[in-house]
Formats: structure tokens, sequence, C-alpha cells
């Protein structure tokens, strides 16, 4: 039953996502408006959809690959709603709807079937860890394609090959603005999914931290986005700097969370 | 029924003559009821600095051609040659299409610019309320407007501005976003930077500083528009406040280096700085620009990103030739549809008469309504007319059953080819 659901999301986002991209050629607001409540509807039914496999399979749905993609897309759609509804950025949605979508068709060359839970998962702090962990991952990978739009219009207008209206960017002010709320929200996800992690690793395998490829991706992860918090506080890293770092610290991102799972093995290979 | 435009532009007369021949808002009045009481059935008046244009329609163009000569050498002190010289006169397929040109920007001296479209839907507005326009007309200017509405939504015409002063606005929106909360220094006070000033001033502007090497200039500038006047010693202090720096002063040497900026900078945190430099010798060291978070401007840049979008907008009106060609044509084949049939021609002549004398009975009892509620009642009146003789015409376009058709021709006592009476009737009303 759910698969079905997930099946009619993925539908709803496709088309908002061609809605977003033929915004691009021509300025139409009905089209955009379109895309947008594709998008809405898409996210509900995916939301509902999770709940209905949360249901189903008697786990969060956060435990093999393509369960983790699903709902890794899901909290991409879910902030970037959020950062439409302050800035009123459309432009956006002609990056993050695709990437949002590739990630989620991704997830369906996964084996989409509900398996027994493994008995280490079956713990109050799956949700609580895996949710947080991947709200914080997806809001950084929307400050990544934040940054780099941010760089592209910088340029632009650094070498004054910049045609105002036309290109239809966001302003650097609120590009930036985006990404500082980015990290000030994803540094508080990220920080709570390492202690929930650490908590729950104290209750199943006897210690806090044991050193797991996983554990030191998310640590340098999180150093990298300290790092950056302190400096724009205290000597005004902004722009391009913030920029810069936030590409940085996604990759570490890339690593913790994907590779860590598909290369390096360890305790977190489940995912 | 004949659609025509007679006037004269910018491409064809010098400013002596388009001043001349210039019409103000109180003698467009005059001039439409002159031409109305002439005998010109339906005529709208567009008067800008760049152009005076009367469209009107008529059964006998000749004649009605006249008419607006006479009219014009009544009102205007001008010379028998001046018309064969600056004017143009356009007919039917060619006149509607001069006025799509007119009204989405591309028969303007800047190719593009979007007030003649407010322009031409004021006179249009005019002429409604003198009750100057009719049928045709009407169907006209809703078609030009829809067209104009078109080419700005399907082209990139209107897209990037050409004036120094909007170009400056619109990068300032491209580093900040909204400007409203911003703070701007105008340093050196002449008429460039007062007319920048004025654009800014409309983005609502959080403050404005006005320093200048004459303490009494600033203080003058900032009287008219409300800012704060500084000494020129205390830039370098305000720098450190400001969102945006406005600079034209007549300065030989650059008044603003590398060094200072870089140290002011660093007690801004950072915080992104834009120099539009209009002064000539520059003002502002170019080396600025190499700063991060420091955006710089000057006069040879704004002038390279005018002339790119000038030629951004030719390319694009090539595209907005095509759409008004095609639209020219869907228009000239619903006029000739209607054409075709002088029952057609007739039932509207004859409906709209009614109206617009029952339209003026009814004004003059309404004496203290304001003009919107004119202008709805107006527009209120031309939706019943229309609707109730829509079935009627597409009955006849239909070429419905003959027997229907003359019922149609009785109920509009439809006597035949002689169209040229209704006309005369129209003078005898």
């Amino acid at each position: 039953m759910n698969i079905y659901l997930f099946y009619i999301a993925l539908f709803f986002y496709i088309i908002s996502t061609i809605s977003y991209l033929f915004c691009l050629t021509v300025s139409r607001k009905i089209i955009e408006k379109l895309g947008h409540n594709f998008l809405l509807t898409g996210f509900f039914i995916h939301l509902l959809a999770t709940f209905v496999r949360y249901f189903e399979a008697g786990y969060t749905p956060v435990t093999n690959a393509y369960e983790s993609l699903s709902f890794f897309s899901l909290c991409i759609a879910c902030f970037f709603l959020y950062i439409k509804r302050i800035y009123k950025m459309e432009m956006l949605g002609s990056i993050f709807l695709p990437v949002l979508t590739i990630i989620f068709i991704i997830a369906f060359a996964f084996p989409t079937e509900i398996k027994p839970l493994s008995p280490i998962l079956n713990s109050w702090w799956l949700p609580v860890h895996a949710i947080f962990s991947f709200i914080g991952c997806a809001v950084f990978l929307i400050s990544f394609f934040v940054s780099i739009v941010y760089l592209i219009v910088e340029k632009k207008i650094k070498k004054k090959r910049f045609s105002p209206a036309a290109a239809r960017f966001p302003s650097l002010g609120t590009l930036d603005s985006i990404n500082y709320r980015c990290i000030s929200y994803g540094f508080i996800f990220l920080t709570t999914g390492i202690i929930t992690g650490s908590i729950w690793a104290r209750t199943t395998w006897g210690s806090y931290w044991s050193w797991d490829p996983k554990e030191i991706w998310s640590l340098i992860t999180w150093i990298v986005y300290a790092i950056l918090i302190h400096n724009r506080l205290a000597i005004g890293w902004r722009g391009r700097r913030t920029a810069y770092m936030m590409i940085i610290g996604f990759f570490s991102i890339l690593i913790t969370f994907f590779g860590v799972s598909f290369f390096l093995g360890g305790q977190h290979s489940f995912i | 029924m004949h659609i025509a435009v007679f006037g004269l532009n910018h491409n064809t007369a010098p400013i002596e003559i388009r001043e001349k021949l210039f019409i103000s808002e109180e003698n467009i009045h005059d001039v439409l009821n002159s031409i109305k009481t002439a005998g010109i059935r339906e005529a709208v008046i567009l008067s800008t600095c760049n152009r005076t244009e009367i469209y009107f329609c008529s059964d006998n163009q000749d004649k009605a051609l006249d008419i607006i000569n006479n009219m014009l050498f009544n009102y205007f002190n001008i010379k028998q040659d001046w018309i064969a010289d600056y004017t143009y006169c356009f007919q039917d397929e060619d006149a509607y299409k001069h006025l799509f040109l007119v009204a989405s920007g591309l028969d303007s001296m800047v190719i593009g610019e979007p007030q003649i479209l407010g322009q031409v839907k004021d006179a249009y507005r005019t002429a409604t309320l003198q009750n100057a326009t009719g049928f045709f007309l009407d169907k006209t200017f809703h078609k030009t407007f829809n067209v104009a509405k078109r080419i700005r939504t399907e082209t990139r015409i209107g897209y990037n501005p050409i004036s120094i002063s909007s170009m400056a606005i619109e990068l300032s929106k491209n580093i900040f976003g909204e400007l409203h909360k911003k703070k701007i220094l105008v340093i050196g006070v002449g008429e460039m930077s007062e007319i920048a000033l004025k654009y800014f001033k409309k983005e609502g502007l959080n403050e404005i500083f006005i320093a200048n090497r004459t303490f009494q200039h600033a203080q003058k500038l900032s009287e008219e528009i409300i800012g704060a006047p500084c000494p020129f010693q205390e830039i370098p202090e305000l720098l450190t406040k400001v969102d945006m720096v406005l600079s034209s002063t007549g300065s030989e040497k650059p008044i603003i280096d590398k060094t200072l900026v870089h140290a002011i900078m660093k007690k801004r945190k950072n915080k992104p700085l834009f120099f539009i430099d209009i002064a000539m010798p520059r003002d502002v060291d170019p080396g600025v620009n190499d700063i991060e978070n420091v955006y710089l401007y000057d006069i040879d840049d704004l002038k390279e990103l005018s002339q790119k979008h000038l030629s951004d907008r030719v390319k694009e009106s090539e595209k907005a030739m095509a759409i008004i060609e095609e639209e020219k044509s869907g228009f000239t084949a619903w006029l000739k549809r209607l054409d075709v049939n002088p029952l057609i021609t007739h039932i509207i002549g004859t409906v709209d008469r009614t109206r617009e004398k029952e339209l003026r009975k009814i004004t003059q009892k309404l004496k203290n309504a304001d003009e919107d509620t004119l202008k709805l009642v107006d527009i209120l009146t031309k939706n019943i007319v229309n609707k109730l003789i829509h079935p009627h015409i597409s009955m006849i376009k239909d070429n419905e059953d003959p027997v229907v058709v003359d019922i149609i021709k009785k109920i509009f006592s439809f006597e035949g080819e002689d169209e040229n009476k209704m006309d005369s009737g129209n003078e005898r009303e």
C-alpha cells in the first residue's frame, strides 16, 4: 500500500520539477504557482506514505537505502517549503525540485520491500537520532546549492557581466541570509543528531564514542560547521567565504552520509 | 468603417514642432469635443513629449482627415507645410499595427520603455470618459493592451534597465535584496547624483547622508529630499554605517582608496558595501572592487551595461515584431468578418449610439458621482449592450436561416447598402 503512495508522491514531484524548469525559460506566475502546488501535494502524500509505511512496518522507515533516501528527499522538500515561505524565492525551485526528485528516483533503485527490523535498531532512539540527522543533512544540502548560486551571482556582479533582472536570481543578501539560517538550523540538528546517536550507542554498545568511521566523519563535519559559525560571528565571515565553507562542509556530509555507508563499512553500514 | 492614425513623433518631427503640437490634459477635452461635433464618430488622443497622435474611426477617411487638419489649424498656430513635412497618417492595418508598436514601446526613443503603455492607457481612459470612443476603438485599444501585455511576458524587451539610475538601483537590489532598510551616502552634489537619488528615494531607503565639500550645497539638497547633511571629513566614519555610496564629485584624484576601504571593511565585519561612482574622473579607486564583499561600478561600467541591455532589447524586438504581425493579422481577420456584412456594422453602430445617448442623459443626472463610478457605469452599459447583440451577430456571421436574418434586419431597421446614412444620422443627433 505504502509503495503506491510513494509513487504518487514521486509523480507530483516530477510534474512540479517540470513546471519549475519551464519557469526558467518563460516567466509565468501561473506556472510557478502550479509548481508550488504540485510540490505541496507531493510533500503531503510523501509524508502520508512515510506514516503508512511506519504503521505497516512497525518501525520508523529509515533503516535501509531506499527508506533513507526517500526520507532524505522528504526532509529536503520540507525545509525548502519553509525557506520558500520566508523568502518567496521561486527561482530556487528550479534547482531543488530536480535535486530532490533525482534523489527520490535513486531511492527506488534499491529494494523497496519491508524487511524485519534488525534487533540492534529496535529502539526509541532510532527515530530521534535518524530524524535529527536527516533533517540536518537536508538543510546542509540546501545550503550547498544556495552557496553555488551565491558564488555564480557574486562572480557575475564582480566581473560586471550581470544583467540584473534577466536572470531572476535571488539577491546576494537573500542568498547569504538563507545560508545563515541554514547554518543555524543545520548545526543544531547535526549536533542533536550526534548527541542522541552517542546516547543510543551507550545504551546498545556500552560506550558513547567508539571511533567508528561514521562517527569520525560526522565529527569532522561538525568541526567544519563549528569553525564557520565561530568565524561568522567573531570576525564577520560572510558572503563568498561562507559559501566556500558551506560547500566544503557539504562534501564532508556526503562522505559521512553515503561514503561511509557504502564504502567504508562500520557499524552504520546498514544504511 | 476605417481606423486611422494621424500624428507626429520623435522620428518625424524635431522637438520645436512637437512642443507646438503638444495637447495638454485640459485641452484634450476640448479637442475631442470639437472632433466629435465635427462628425468623427470615435477618437483617442495620445500626447506625450515624444509624440502627438490622434486615433480615429470613421466611414469617410478623407473627410475625417480634413476635419482633424482644420481642428489643428484652429487650435494651434501651425504652418500649412508642417503637415506634409512632419506628420504621418496610417490607415486600417497600418494604423493599428502602429498603435501596437507604440503601446509596446517599440516606437519609443528608448526602445522597450514601459511608461508609454501607461500613457496609452491614460489617453484611452480620457477618451472613454468623454464618450469619444465606441465599438471599434474600444476593441482596438483593448486588443492593443493585450498585445502589449503579451510582448511584456513573452519577450524580454523590458527586462533590463537602460538608464544609469535605474541600473544602479537594479544592481543594488541584486546585492542587497529589498532596499527599504538600507542607507546611502551621497558624496558630491550634482545634477546626476540628484536624479539618481530621487530614484533611490522612491525605493524607500532608510537613511540618506549627503556629504559635499561646500557644506551649504549638501544642506540645500538635504532639505529638498530629507537627508542628513554631513561634513566632508566624516566620510570614513560614515562608510562604516552605510550600505551604498553614490559618488559624483569633481575631484581630480580618487577620494576613496583601497587601504581606506580595507580598514573600513574590518570595522563593518565584512557587511557588503556597494560603490556607484558616476564621477569623471573617478572618485573611487578601481582596485576597491577586488576587496571581498565590496562592489564597485563606475560610469563606464554602467554605460557599457546600458549598451549591452540596449542591444539585448533590439534583439528581443524582433520577437516582438513577430508577435505584432501575428496579432495584426488576427485583428484584421476579425474586423473583416464584421465588415463583410454591413448589417453587423449597422447593428453595432445603432446600439452604440443609443447607448451613448442614454449614458449622456444619466451622466448629467449623476452629478455627484466620481470618475470611477462613471467609468463603471460606462463599462456596465457597454457590457450589457455587447452581450445583448452578440447572439444576433453570431447568427448573421454563421449565415443563419435568411428568415431569421430578415427578422434581425427588421428589428434593427436596416435598409440595405445605404451605410452613409448612419453617419449623417450621427450629426443630426
